[in-house]
């Protein structure tokens, strides 16, 4: 026997309704939209033009496709191992310090920054007569080889997230309960064993969030790149994410930029689905 | 149950309705201001004035919107053909771009206008062709430009250097600020990476260069590499700034990290921006023909349409202002205010150098080569400009940057012939 109001019942899809309309209309129908148009010829202009898997084919066919994966995995690693691994140093080493929030407030500050600011700041301080090369006395071209102007702008990254993941850790460490801790101390447990063993398994709930949130920022990576160096020179700093931009509203070619974002929301998807799974197993 | 589920659809009706348009065509509003989407947000202030003038002079004011993306520009005007907020006028590109809102009948026909500005001597039957789709016109000029050299003149004066007049002095030229350690030329791995692409492809084989943007011509013929083998020569000489300096062109020319920079007459209002006086801190020259038997000098040429809409809210209105805007009145003050040369020959341009350059532009003596980005289909540029943006960073890759490029363009003209 149900235990909800008469009135509840009878009006509950109502309540639901509007939420689930605003999901369809904002979420899947532009999501369905771009899978048609990732089968046909489109400039945004003229009606779509049915062409079948071409713009796939066309996919596995690109250069500058195979460069887009390479930077997207390099900036997927290199986000698991600087922002996410460097937060959880900062956070192990500072959390039960006395003033420790002090000394992460600076980690925290370039959090404030947007991606798109935090291309500007960085971008005259890394060009060729920029201030990074005066200070370090070379003549680096930090934004123009590949992968090391990939590798640059994950530098700069890594200065704006490593406060945020720095915090998100800190919240984990501090709420995890302390019994078990201390009765491995009394066991003997100290230093890396005790983080290894005790600290790093409590603390799995909230690292599977940190690492899934982390995982899928990096595989969309846009912003940063964008204004950065434009996903150049030539193509050679494109990730997914601004490979699917400059083929739909630079080159107008709607089609196949639609068939990248296919793929990119595919691999996100099956990464995302593949950590979590093993994570809540 | 029923009832929930009435709920359900009522809702739906609703938010559906919020959704939707009214479905009957509305009827023509008369506007007493118009809006004037474009890509030129530095610019802004001008339009501004223009807005104010036309307030004064027709009754009709003009309110502008300008974007600094480009792409994200085009993006919100095709969009915005679909949709109830559409500008009233919105600035586009002539060439491919042009003809693709044409052949989709967005774009308000402007014969008359044409005609009438002609009659008028407010514009000139040179111009007609590139706002000209299967003989009726489309748009008015909304500015015009002839490319050449800015040259910062102090640094020319203290090393005894003249403006050239042949493709050997200006190396000579070159090579004298290379002794000097000046840096003779900008150049940049974004966007206006194709600058000297096109300047040398006019003055080597102006006719390849028409054939190339039509599709007739490949990016792999053995033409096209003469000019990139020549570029790499000039890069390989030193005589271009590093491509990935971030500073503004106008700085560069102003701080004398280049001598010289070559854009179009509209890189003047960035000079009189920076305070810097035509003739005392910098000059303009027209870049000689690499290839000196050609009978003509090869001048880029560019002029970027003002629009309307064929379904504008107030069509009368909107054609009144594109008329206006054609006029010696509205042009006066439209190049006055941004130091720029005028599409209308009845303007007198105060710049000398300006003046010249438009004064010889329409001589006979000058072959005027349409700019690379409205001469090449948006698919090709954009592969063009990733390509050349490579190139200048890798000078030794020029050879499959043509091929990447050529590859975007057979696939193009497969479908665009």
């Amino acid at each position: 026997m149900s235990t909800r109001t008469p009135m509840l019942g009878r009006f509950r899809l109502g309540y639901v309704a509007p939420a689930a309309l605003l999901v369809a209309g904002l979420l899947y129908t532009p999501f369905l939209w771009t899978a048609y148009l990732s089968l046909t010829r489109y400039d945004g202009l003229a009606p779509p033009e049915w062409t079948g898997p071409r713009n796939f084919v066309k996919l596995l066919d690109d250069p500058a496709l195979l460069t887009s994966i390479r930077n997207t995995l390099l900036w997927v690693i290199g986000t698991m191992v600087l922002p996410v691994g460097l937060g959880l140093l900062v956070a192990v080493l500072s959390y039960d310090l006395k003033g420790g929030a002090w000394y992460r407030v600076p980690f925290m500050l370039p959090y404030a920054l947007s991606g798109a600011g935090l291309g500007l700041v960085w971008s005259p301080i890394l060009s060729h007569d920029g201030i990074a090369n005066q200070l370090l006395g070379v003549d680096t071209a930090f934004l123009q080889d590949a992968p090391q102007n990939t590798l640059a702008m994950l530098l700069v990254w890594t200065w704006q997230q490593l406060g945020v993941n720095t915090l998100l850790f800190v919240v984990g460490l501090q709420s995890i309960p302390k019994e078990p801790i201390e009765a491995a101390r009394i066991d003997g447990a100290s230093g890396w064993r005790l983080f290894r063993y005790v600290i790093w398994p409590l603390m799995r709930p909230l690292t599977a969030v940190v690492v899934g949130l982390a995982l899928v920022a990096s595989l969309k990576t846009f912003d940063i790149v964008w204004v950065m160096t434009q996903g150049g020179p030539g193509r050679n700093s494109e990730t997914l994410a601004v490979t699917m931009y400059k083929e739909t509203f630079v080159a107008s070619d709607y089609g196949y930029g639609s068939a990248v974002a296919v793929l990119l929301t595919v691999v996100t998807g099956l990464a995302s689905y593949l950590y979590l799974r093993r994570q809540v197993r | 149950m029923i009832r929930s589920r009435m709920a359900v659809l009522g809702v739906a009706a609703v938010v559906l309705a919020a959704c939707g348009g009214n479905g009957a065509e509305a009827p023509a509003k008369k506007k007493t201001e118009l809006t004037l989407y474009n890509d030129k947000g530095a610019w802004t202030k001008f339009f501004d004035e223009m807005g104010v003038l036309s307030k004064e002079k027709i009754g009709l004011g003009m309110k502008p919107t300008g974007y600094t993306d480009s792409a994200q520009y085009q993006a919100f005007i095709k969009a915005s053909f679909r949709t109830n907020v559409k500008p009233d006028l919105f600035t586009w590109q002539t060439g491919g771009m042009l003809e693709e809102i044409v052949k989709q009948k967005q774009v308000a026909d402007t014969t008359a206008v044409w005609q009438q500005a002609i009659k008028a001597g407010d514009l000139s039957q040179d111009l007609a062709p590139y706002y000209t789709i299967d003989g009726k016109q489309y748009c008015v000029p909304m500015n015009v430009a002839y490319w050449g050299m800015f040259y910062n003149k102090k640094i020319f004066d203290k090393h005894g250097l003249r403006p050239p007049t042949t493709w050997d002095e200006l190396i000579t030229v070159a090579e004298t600020l290379k002794k000097n350690d000046v840096k003779a030329f900008y150049h940049t791995s974004v966007l206006f990476s194709f600058v000297w692409f096109e300047q040398l492809m006019a003055g080597m084989d102006p006719d390849l260069y028409d054939r190339l943007s039509t599709g007739e011509a490949k990016y792999t013929d053995p033409g096209v590499v003469q000019v990139m083998e020549k570029w790499k020569e000039l890069i390989d000489a030193g005589y271009f700034i590093n491509p990935g300096d971030k500073t503004d062109p106008g700085d560069v020319l102003k701080n004398g990290k280049a001598a010289m920079v070559s854009f179009g007459t509209w890189f003047n209002t960035s000079m009189t921006q920076r305070d810097m006086k035509a003739g005392a801190d910098y000059g303009f020259f027209t870049i000689p023909n690499v290839n000196a038997s050609l009978p003509k000098t090869s001048m880029i040429f560019e002029s970027g349409p003002l629009c309307s809409l064929a379904k504008a809210d107030d069509p009368e209105a909107s054609l009144k202002y594109l008329t206006w805007w054609t006029t010696a009145e509205a042009q006066e003050k439209w190049a006055t205010t941004r130091g720029d040369v005028s599409a209308n020959p009845k303007v007198e341009i105060k710049d000398e150098a300006l003046g010249q350059v438009t004064k010889d532009a329409g001589s006979g003596r000058y072959r005027l080569v349409n700019r690379y980005f409205e001469a090449t289909p948006p698919p090709i540029l954009t592969a063009a400009l990733d390509g050349f943006g490579k190139f200048v960073t890798e000078p030794g890759s020029y050879k499959e940057v043509l091929e990447t490029i050529q590859k975007e363009a057979d696939e193009y003209w497969s479908t665009h012939q």
